[in-house]
């Protein structure tokens, strides 16, 4: 089953710059409504975190919306004085999209976040420059490595006693050695890993870079709707008028609009689509087996 | 066809008056199997890292090594990668990558093959050696044992003519480190690869091998097949202790005829032999004094890991020294952290001279109470010279059977892995604990200096100090301990007395105990 | 990747890029384009930065014992970032830089943002992250003989560039929030981050004061023993 982010890293890296590219750019109420319902949708479903992600995007949404307000005191229809400072109405719905926007490509940014794992990550950088994704390699295990061999260091002084948990100041004398005796490991021990480095012909001529994930004709699919859907969305967008200063004016049902809604909102659920067609398709494979 | 021709070949570090190497000769043809063996500090690494341009050491060289008919040094770069393999001690710091597959593939990115070949050679090595399974793992998630084969594979996928390998099973439990080495024989029958390589523990090595050289203070002392240099050597030889149990048994008993190699050839020679007695005579159980109890202790390092101990029960008596053996990452060092108090067990108590360890305030524990030797000693230095380093430690320094003055003005990482083992015990004994746990003391050591551990030990404990060591040989345990327990599954398998637990074990157990298995009981260290 | 061959070019660009394109391409950016493209340019800017850095990068022969040791800085300086409030990357970037020169430096910080965020979340802020941790260590490399030199300038250094990462990122912040420059919330911006600011600076100078000596022998060390 090959599910949409088992997609080359490459398309799935398109697929959220896409997202959150629309997104970001846009003023527009609807598609952010629709970006904001598609994202927690997405997040919900293949990046679960409990309640507290979602407690805290709601959080930042009512702040954000008031911060506008607060600062920005253009527009027609004053609501009220606040320090003898006019509040608006529009600065409030404007506020209220922006911080839409800035919600929704939290969410989408988080869901990049999840889907690009170190491998994936360096899978695109390979593709850019060989010798950065090596070195880049390198320190992703070297933060494994070296969390490891600090608690290892720390429990070694305990045991010599000569890391005494008591006072504070004792405790950060001790931390400072830790982290002494860690560089000093860490830096010696990386000469044997240049070693292995050399004697294994690294820096001895044009250096490949070995891709784990092939682009398949799946992924060119993919890549060819995700521009398309994109392509629509942004026409859709541009033939939108939306004015909010001084006073609100909107044409959002342009029917070039409408389709460019139609447009993002598969775009912004594909992974669902993806992922449940995939499912079904198992389910009918697997009874037939 | 001779690979390598050394002649003349001499070695000198900067800074340093003696010879690391002197006057070597040596030939070593196509497709040989080659042994180097002797004592700390008699240039076996220096040979080897002079054999591969990439891993050469600053320092004066005379004499001439010719590769494949060309000096060496005019080997270029690319083809001394490709052709000359090199695999070192640490499994860990070798490992470039993060990710298995990405390793594999690092030797033939740099040589810069197509994506196809890359591709084709990565699959054929991973499916050779078996790493399939964990091809796309995280490299440090594997094992120990797993990283070293790693390392071999990964060297392999060039398709070198030679492999050059240093001590690479020093850290490997003995099951591990046999089936290292089988698959270095098998690739060498199987591909024709020449192998090169140096140990300490040789016993399972020394019958697979064509051809083993021992190396003394820089110079080759013999250099021939294994079985023609046990013949010419006798009882009171000095490089008796490199030859394996069969042999030496074979020649400590004077016998004529060809000189036994293997367990199996030592069996058919030594089957129905009758040595003496048992040499420790079973304590009754209720005599001794508790030094230290583990009663049904859990631990695990994270809320949805599984339990790295599970169960673990144990007691070990004051005044003894007691073993613990097991497989590469079984828990042994973690059950050593959790006695030491360094980890926190959910479950289960330790209780130490009769009190619960979290009765020890204010680090009293550390005080004259326990001491940890820890598995990496460079965990220990935090000075940069071994002088600092050991400063306090004169009494202990005084009462050591080795001399380690010498070592003094040097940095703690510029000494060899032997000598860094025993500064670090040094280190542990100075704060005069009553308890020592002890995670792999005899590693990286040569023969002779084992045996004066042993010695250093049986002293510490005849002066009252209780002993848990913690380790992956077999040889140095039967030497020195009354006890020993097989760690595994997280808890303690069987613990018996010494000489009942290597009488009763199949795999874990001596080499003397295999050759006479069934015929005898008693015989532990030949 | 395109590859620059001459050398003269690679040096005015090393030092073009940061001080004359990128504030150029902001400024016509700002004049240019209104709305919340200012915002994509910036973003295009830091990435086509980012890559020309990449690039030189890719192009020079750095020993494989500097990168190793770069690999190690970058992954004590993704270690830091969990420390709660006081951050070492600064400090460490520079140490790098100091003594491994100004790409070791750049390097440093950039991966050090990018791996960390591999925890923290990606995002569009982290090409802007990258190139200012980057430039803290590509300076301090410029700069390092006078740094090495005095401790004062040292200090300094540390507090500017606690102040100038500080600036940049609030910049970033009113970008994101409104689409397009704004005084008045770039303003509110600086003042609300005040309290962080300063945190910043302080514990920049303090972990640069407290790693001179102790980090200083350990990479001296280094340099003496591997010829690194
Ligand atoms: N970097 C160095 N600088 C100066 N002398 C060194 C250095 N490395 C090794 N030596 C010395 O050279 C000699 C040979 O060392 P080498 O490491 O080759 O021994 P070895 O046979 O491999 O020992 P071991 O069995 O402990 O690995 C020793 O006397 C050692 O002290
Ligand atoms: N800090 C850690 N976090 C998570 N897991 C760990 C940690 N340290 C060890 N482990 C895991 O716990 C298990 C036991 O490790 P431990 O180091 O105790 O084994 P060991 O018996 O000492 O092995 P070896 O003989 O190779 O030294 C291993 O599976 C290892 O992967
Ligand atoms: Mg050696
Ligand atoms: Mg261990």
């Amino acid at each position: 089953m090959r599910r949409f982010h088992d997609s080359n890293p490459a398309a799935v890296a398109l697929y959220y710059l896409c997202v959150t590219g629309v997104t970001m750019f846009s003023v527009n109420p609807v598609i952010i409504s629709i970006s904001l319902l598609a994202s927690v949708l997405n997040y919900c479903l293949y990046a679960e975190g409990g309640v507290k992600p979602h407690v805290f995007s709601a959080v930042l949404l009512i702040v954000l919306t008031a911060v506008n307000p607060l600062v920005n005191h253009n527009g027609m229809t004053v609501l009220f004085y606040l320090n003898d400072r006019p509040i608006t109405a529009e600065a409030c719905i404007y506020g209220l999209v922006t911080a839409g926007t800035v919600v929704a490509s939290l969410y989408w940014i988080r869901l990049f976040t999840k889907a690009m794992t170190s491998d994936r990550l360096l899978y695109l950088f390979g593709r850019l420059s060989p010798k950065l994704s090596l070195i880049l390699s390198m320190s992703i295990r070297y933060v494994e490595l070296l969390r490891g061999r600090w608690r290892r260091i720390r429990d070694t002084q305990r045991a010599l006693g000569l890391y005494d948990d008591g006072n504070p100041i004792d405790a950060l004398k001790g931390s400072a050695r830790v982290l002494s005796i860690l560089i000093t490991w860490a830096i010696e021990n990386g000469i044997i890993t240049a070693e292995s480095m050399e004697a294994r012909g690294y820096g001895t001529g044009r250096r490949m870079s070995f891709r784990m994930f092939r682009f398949r004709s799946s992924d060119a699919i993919l890549v060819i709707v995700f521009i398309a859907l994109t392509a629509l969305g942004v026409i859709g967008i541009g033939a939108a008028k939306i004015v909010y200063y001084p006073a609100i004016g909107m044409d959002l049902t342009e029917p070039v609009s409408i389709a460019g809604y139609g447009g993002f909102a598969v775009l912004s659920i594909l992974p669902v689509i993806i992922n449940t067609k995939e499912a079904v398709r198992w389910r009918y494979l697997r009874s037939a087996v | 066809m001779a690979l390598f021709e050394i002649s003349g070949l001499s070695f000198r570090y900067p800074k340093s008056e003696a010879y690391a190497l002197k006057d070597v000769d040596i030939v070593i043809g196509q497709g040989d199997f080659v042994t180097l063996v002797g004592p700390t500090g008699s240039g076996k690494s220096t040979l080897l890292r002079l054999l591969k341009p990439e891993m050469q050491f600053n320092g004066e060289i005379g004499g001439k090594i010719r590769f494949d008919g060309k000096p060496l040094h005019t080997l270029d770069a690319r083809e001394s990668a490709a052709r000359i393999s090199f695999v070192a001690q640490s499994p860990e710091e070798q490992i470039v990558t993060d990710k298995v597959w990405h390793e594999l593939a690092f030797t033939a990115e740099n040589l810069g093959m197509k994506q196809s070949e890359i591709a084709r050679r990565v699959a054929e090595t991973a499916a050779y050696f078996g790493i399939a399974p964990w091809y796309r793992q995280a490299t440090a998630q594997l094992s120990g044992g797993q990283k070293q084969l790693l390392n071999l594979a990964s060297v392999m996928v060039g398709e070198p003519d030679v492999l050059i390998l240093d001590e690479p099973t020093a850290q490997l439990d003995p099951i591990t480190a046999a089936r290292f080495i089988d698959t270095l024989y098998k690739l060498n029958r199987e591909t024709g690869v020449t192998v090169v390589i140096s140990e300490h523990r040789a016993e399972e090595l020394i019958p697979l091998c064509d051809r083993m050289i021992v190396l003394d203070k820089g110079c080759v002392v013999y250099d021939d097949a294994p079985r023609d240099i046990a013949d010419r050597l006798d009882k009171s030889s000095p490089y008796l202790p490199y030859l394996p149990q069969a042999a030496r048994m074979f020649i400590e008993s004077g016998k004529a005829g060809r000189c036994p190699l293997s367990v199996r050839e030592g069996r058919r020679i030594f089957g129905g032999t009758q040595t003496n007695e048992s040499k420790t005579a079973r304590r009754s159980e209720d005599d001794r004094t508790a030094a230290l109890e583990i009663m049904d202790v859990f631990f695990r390092y994270e809320k949805d890991a599984p339990d790295v101990l599970s169960g673990l029960s144990a007691t070990v008596y004051a005044g003894e020294i007691f073993a613990v053996l097991g497989a590469n990452g079984c828990g042994k060092s973690t059950a050593a952290a959790v006695i030491a108090g360094l980890k926190k067990p959910y479950s289960g108590k330790v209780k130490l001279f009769g009190r619960a360890l979290k009765e020890y305030k204010n680090g009293s524990l550390y005080k004259e109470n326990v001491s940890l030797l820890p598995q990496d000693a460079e965990s220990v230095f935090l000075r940069a010279s071994v002088k600092e380093e050991l400063e306090g430690c004169e009494e202990v320094l005084a009462k050591l059977p080795f001399d380690l003055s010498p070592l003094f003005s040097r940095h703690p990482y510029d000494i060899s892995g032997g000598e860094r083992q025993l500064v670090a015990l040094c280190r542990a004994l100075k704060s005069k604990p009553r308890l020592l746990i002890l995670d792999e003391p005899s590693k990286g050591l040569d023969p002779v200096s084992k045996r004066r551990l042993a010695e250093l030990l049986i002293q510490l404990k005849n002066s009252g100090v209780t002993v848990l060591m913690v380790s992956h040989d077999v040889e140095f345990a039967a030497v020195c301990a009354d006890r020993c327990a097989l760690f595994f599954d997280g808890a303690i398998a069987a613990c018996e007395e010494t000489d009942g637990f290597m009488n009763g074990n199949r795999y874990y157990t001596t080499a003397a105990v295999r050759i006479l298995r069934g015929r005898h009981e008693g015989a532990v260290v030949g | 990747m395109t590859v620059i061959e001459n050398r003269r070019v690679r040096s005015v660009m090393r030092f073009g890029i940061p001080l004359v394109l990128i504030p150029a391409l902001v400024v016509t950016g700002a004049a240019v384009f209104g709305e919340k493209r200012y915002l994509l340019i910036s973003l295009g800017v830091a990435m086509l930065a980012l890559a020309l850095f990449a690039a030189g990068i890719e192009k020079k022969n750095i020993g494989s014992r500097r990168m190793v040791i770069v690999a190690v800085m970058t992954a004590m300086a993704v270690i830091g970032r969990f420390i709660p409030l006081f951050k070492p990357i600064t400090a460490l970037c520079v140490m790098t830089a100091m003594y491994l020169g100004a790409e070791a430096g750049f390097l440093c910080g950039a991966l050090s943002v990018l791996v960390s965020n591999i925890y923290f979340g990606q995002g569009p802020w982290t090409p802007f992250q990258m190139l200012g941790f980057g430039l803290i260590g590509l300076f301090a490399g410029y700069l390092s003989l006078p740094l090495l030199k005095s401790r004062v300038l040292l200090i300094g250094y540390g507090v500017l560039a606690g102040i100038a990462y500080s600036m940049l990122m609030d910049v970033w912040t009113v970008l994101w929030y409104n689409g397009s420059f704004d005084g008045t919330l770039y303003l509110t911006a600086i003042v609300s981050a005040l309290p962080y600011t300063a945190l910043y600076a302080v514990s920049n100078v303090g972990f640069l004061l407290l790693m001179r000596k102790p980090m200083g022998d350990k990479l001296g060390r280094i340099k003496l023993k591997y010829g690194v």
